[in-house]
């Protein structure tokens, strides 16, 4: 008995300190991007073996805002501003790790502007093994708005499903969430039916998703930090799906079919849901607005597939979406300005990036099949699914200099991305 | 016994985490330098939290299962009256771990046969069921309205289903077909698939005690939600024909969107069969 324990325990371990199941691949140069030198932390006493320094590269790497190196030597007080300058260095980032007892570290960071040879930025944490990555997310963050004078997205988090062929020759479903870099990945739900449009509520609480476990399309709401089981959201007679949560948090709108019309509901978890739209078409793929004043949907109403906006004050609806004969599945940016959307090009279904006021429409890839797209919390990406070699991935392109970097799993395809909001 | 002792020390490892309050983490770990920081950055700053898999995993969470030995996976599965899913080699090796662990995440109690499939149902629902299938004659009632002839009800609707099944299957060798076709985007019935649900329909009136489930399915292209919605209109089409039968009532309509493909892969060939609505009677 005391083996099943310790089996019990380990594997808890294991599953928590397991690596990344997505390998990452960037895949475009870095143009204009901020060319700064993260240098490796200094480590005094036993190393925990987690690289801060290299996680922050990572990360600042992937945004396509930042050109960050490593230094050969580690920096620690004295700064050649002039070989940096030389070099063309507008950044030095250094820092320090002290053990203070077997689990507690104290962590250093100091960030220096070449030019004017300044400290930016000084700070001592003090942390625990275990949330190592986390630091490392949160001065990702740190830096890029003590240099960019903008909010990062590092400390976040991702949902994903995978899906990987089993023994017995079904399919394996997995909704899993990880962090931003697609560390740490955790399995929530996992089915051997499909699992669609994870959405995390904004206060990174609650994930909706739509399961096909009874044999038909439903949405579930859980809490994946909590150990509760998954609620069930009312339904007509036909499909639930395509959740999204108002920003608000107490409700959420969702697609249901009543007399096999579908339509877009609001629902409080309370009473029964409310339609937003009541037209005979489909209409579905909601979005809110930033503020919940508006939703942005797909609906085929006008016989093609287009992306439509409705007012949820004046009840008015607008059609947003003008070039081609299919736009659909949008989101609105964080600022609210624009959407995502897929839209059809010849043959290809592309990610394209919508500006609402000018109906401006820019495809953003050269892929066949791009689909569910989200913006990272601070509007700077875009993460969404594509193929690569008939396999389904994830992709980060970045709206600063159209970088694109690839996020895939060995084995098995990784699709419906969704991006959680900063933690509180 | 080995089940509750690994439930045991999954609630200790559980209700540890629970008690690990974020912001008891702040002031025991952070020490910050500048206070002048405001104090969510505080929060922000404590460790990794506990994310606990869940769900549908009967008490175990998923990546538990997946770490646990075959041994106590097949233990798990006897306690959960799965022992006739186990598969093993002739040196008593689990042959099918994936399916499993599937099964106990996915069903706390798999019915095998409808006979103990009726058996496990209330007196109510097996009225419910008698009813839906044609038999309400069958329904004796006591004088307080409680059913009288379970036994008999039971024995009746296990004749019904095996007249069913035979129907079914007789059908199944003479119909043109289980399956329609439909163009990109469309959910539109030409004049061969309505000679098909006329040939469908009539089956049906035939057999009253018939009931079907249209599938309908979409081919990849083009977002998910909206292919969910397509694959549900496409099957509908369907219904509203068979509804000129009367049909409506034993009739269950379900979208798969793309999920389900008969054929995978990125050409005309593949998305013309994934485009179907599949009838599925029971």
């Amino acid at each position: 008995m005391k083996i099943i324990k310790f089996i019990i325990t380990l594997s808890v371990f294991i599953s928590l300190s397991a690596n990344a199941l997505l390998e990452v691949n960037i895949i475009k140069s870095r143009e204009a991007a901020f060319p700064i030198v993260i240098a490796p932390f200094e480590i005094v006493g036993n190393s925990n073996n987690v690289d801060i320094s290299k996680i922050i590269r990572d990360n600042l790497n992937r945004s396509g805002q930042f050109n960050a190196l490593s230094t050969e030597a580690l920096i620690t007080n004295q700064i050649d501003f002039s070989f940096w300058q030389e070099h063309k260095k507008d950044a030095v980032v250094f820092g320090k790790i002290e053990q203070v007892s077997s689990k507690v570290y104290n962590v250093y960071i100091y960030i220096y502007d070449v030019f004017s040879e300044k400290s930016l930025y000084q700070k001592k944490i003090r942390v625990h093994n275990s949330g190592f990555r986390r630091i490392a997310h949160f001065l990702s963050d740190k830096i890029y708005y003590v240099l960019l004078g903008q909010k990062g997205s590092f400390d976040t988090r991702l949902s994903y499903v995978t899906v990987s062929e089993n023994s017995n020759g079904g399919r394996t479903y997995k909704l899993q969430i990880s962090d931003s870099d697609g560390f740490n990945p955790q399995t929530v739900v996992r089915s051997s039916n499909p699992i669609l449009s994870p959405a995390w509520s904004k206060d990174q609480k609650k994930l909706a998703y739509v399961s096909f476990k009874n044999n038909r399309s439903e949405v579930f709401v859980m809490t994946p930090f909590l150990k509760t089981i998954p609620i069930k959201l009312p339904k007509f007679d036909g499909i639930a799906s395509s959740p999204t949560w108002h920003p608000d948090g107490e409700s959420i709108a969702l697609t249901l079919s009543k007399n096999g019309n579908k339509d877009i509901y609001l629902y409080d978890f309370k009473s029964k849901p409310i339609p937003l739209t009541t037209n005979i078409a489909i209409d579905t793929e909601a979005s809110f607005s930033p503020d919940g004043s508006k939703i942005a949907f797909t609906s085929n109403r006008t016989g093609q597939v287009q992306v439509y906006i409705k007012d949820l004050k004046s009840g008015k609806i607008s059609r947003a979406t003008f070039e081609g004969r299919y736009n659909a599945k949008p989101v609105f940016s964080p600022d609210g300005k624009d959407l995502a959307l897929i839209h059809r090009v010849g043959k290809d279904y592309r990610l394209a990036l919508l500006d609402i006021a000018s109906r401006d429409l820019t495809v953003m890839t050269q892929n066949k099949s791009d689909e569910s797209p989200y913006f990272s919390p601070n509007g700077g990406m875009i993460i969404y699914s594509t193929n690569r070699d008939n396999k389904g991935i994830l992709s980060i392109i970045s709206l600063h200099n159209n970088q694109v970097v690839e996020l895939m799993q060995k084995e098995g395809e990784v699709r419906e991305p969704s991006w959680s909001n900063y933690s509180n | 016994m080995s089940k509750k002792i690994l439930l045991l020390s999954s609630v200790i490892f559980l209700s540890s985490c629970a008690t690990t309050n974020i912001s008891e983490l702040g002031d025991k770990f952070l020490d910050l330098i500048n206070p002048s920081e405001d104090a969510t950055e505080v929060a922000m700053l404590s460790g990794e939290e506990t994310l606990i898999a869940m769900d549908e995993a009967g008490g175990f969470t998923i990546d538990e299962l997946e770490e646990l030995s075959n041994d106590e996976l097949i233990a798990i599965a006897r306690e959960k009256g799965l022992e006739d899913l186990i598969l093993l080699d002739e040196d008593g090796n689990l042959l099918n771990r994936d399916q499993i662990i599937n099964a106990i995440v996915e069903s706390a109690a798999l019915l095998e046969s409808k006979s103990e499939e009726l058996e496990s149902m209330s007196d109510d629902e097996l009225i419910e069921v008698a009813v839906a299938k044609g038999l309400t004659e069958q329904i004796v009632l006591d004088a307080d309205g409680n059913l009288a002839n379970r036994e008999e009800l039971v024995e009746a609707l296990l004749e019904s289903a095996a007249a069913t099944e035979a129907a079914i299957s007789e059908f199944g060798n003479n119909a043109d077909s289980f399956t329609l076709y439909f163009a990109y985007d469309d959910t539109e019935i030409d004049e061969v698939a309505t000679r098909t649900i006329i040939q469908h329909a009539n089956f049906m009136q035939e057999n009253p005690s018939v009931n079907l489930r249209l599938e309908g399915h979409a081919d990849e292209r083009g977002t998910r939600e909206y292919n969910l919605a397509l694959g549900e209109n496409r099957a509908l089409s369907v219904k509203e024909v068979l509804g000129l039968y009367n049909l409506d009532d034993r009739i269950i309509v379900v979208s798969y969107g793309e999920e389900s493909p008969i054929l995978t892969g990125s050409n005309e060939e593949a998305w013309e069969k994934n485009r179907r609505v599949e009838f599925s009677y029971y």
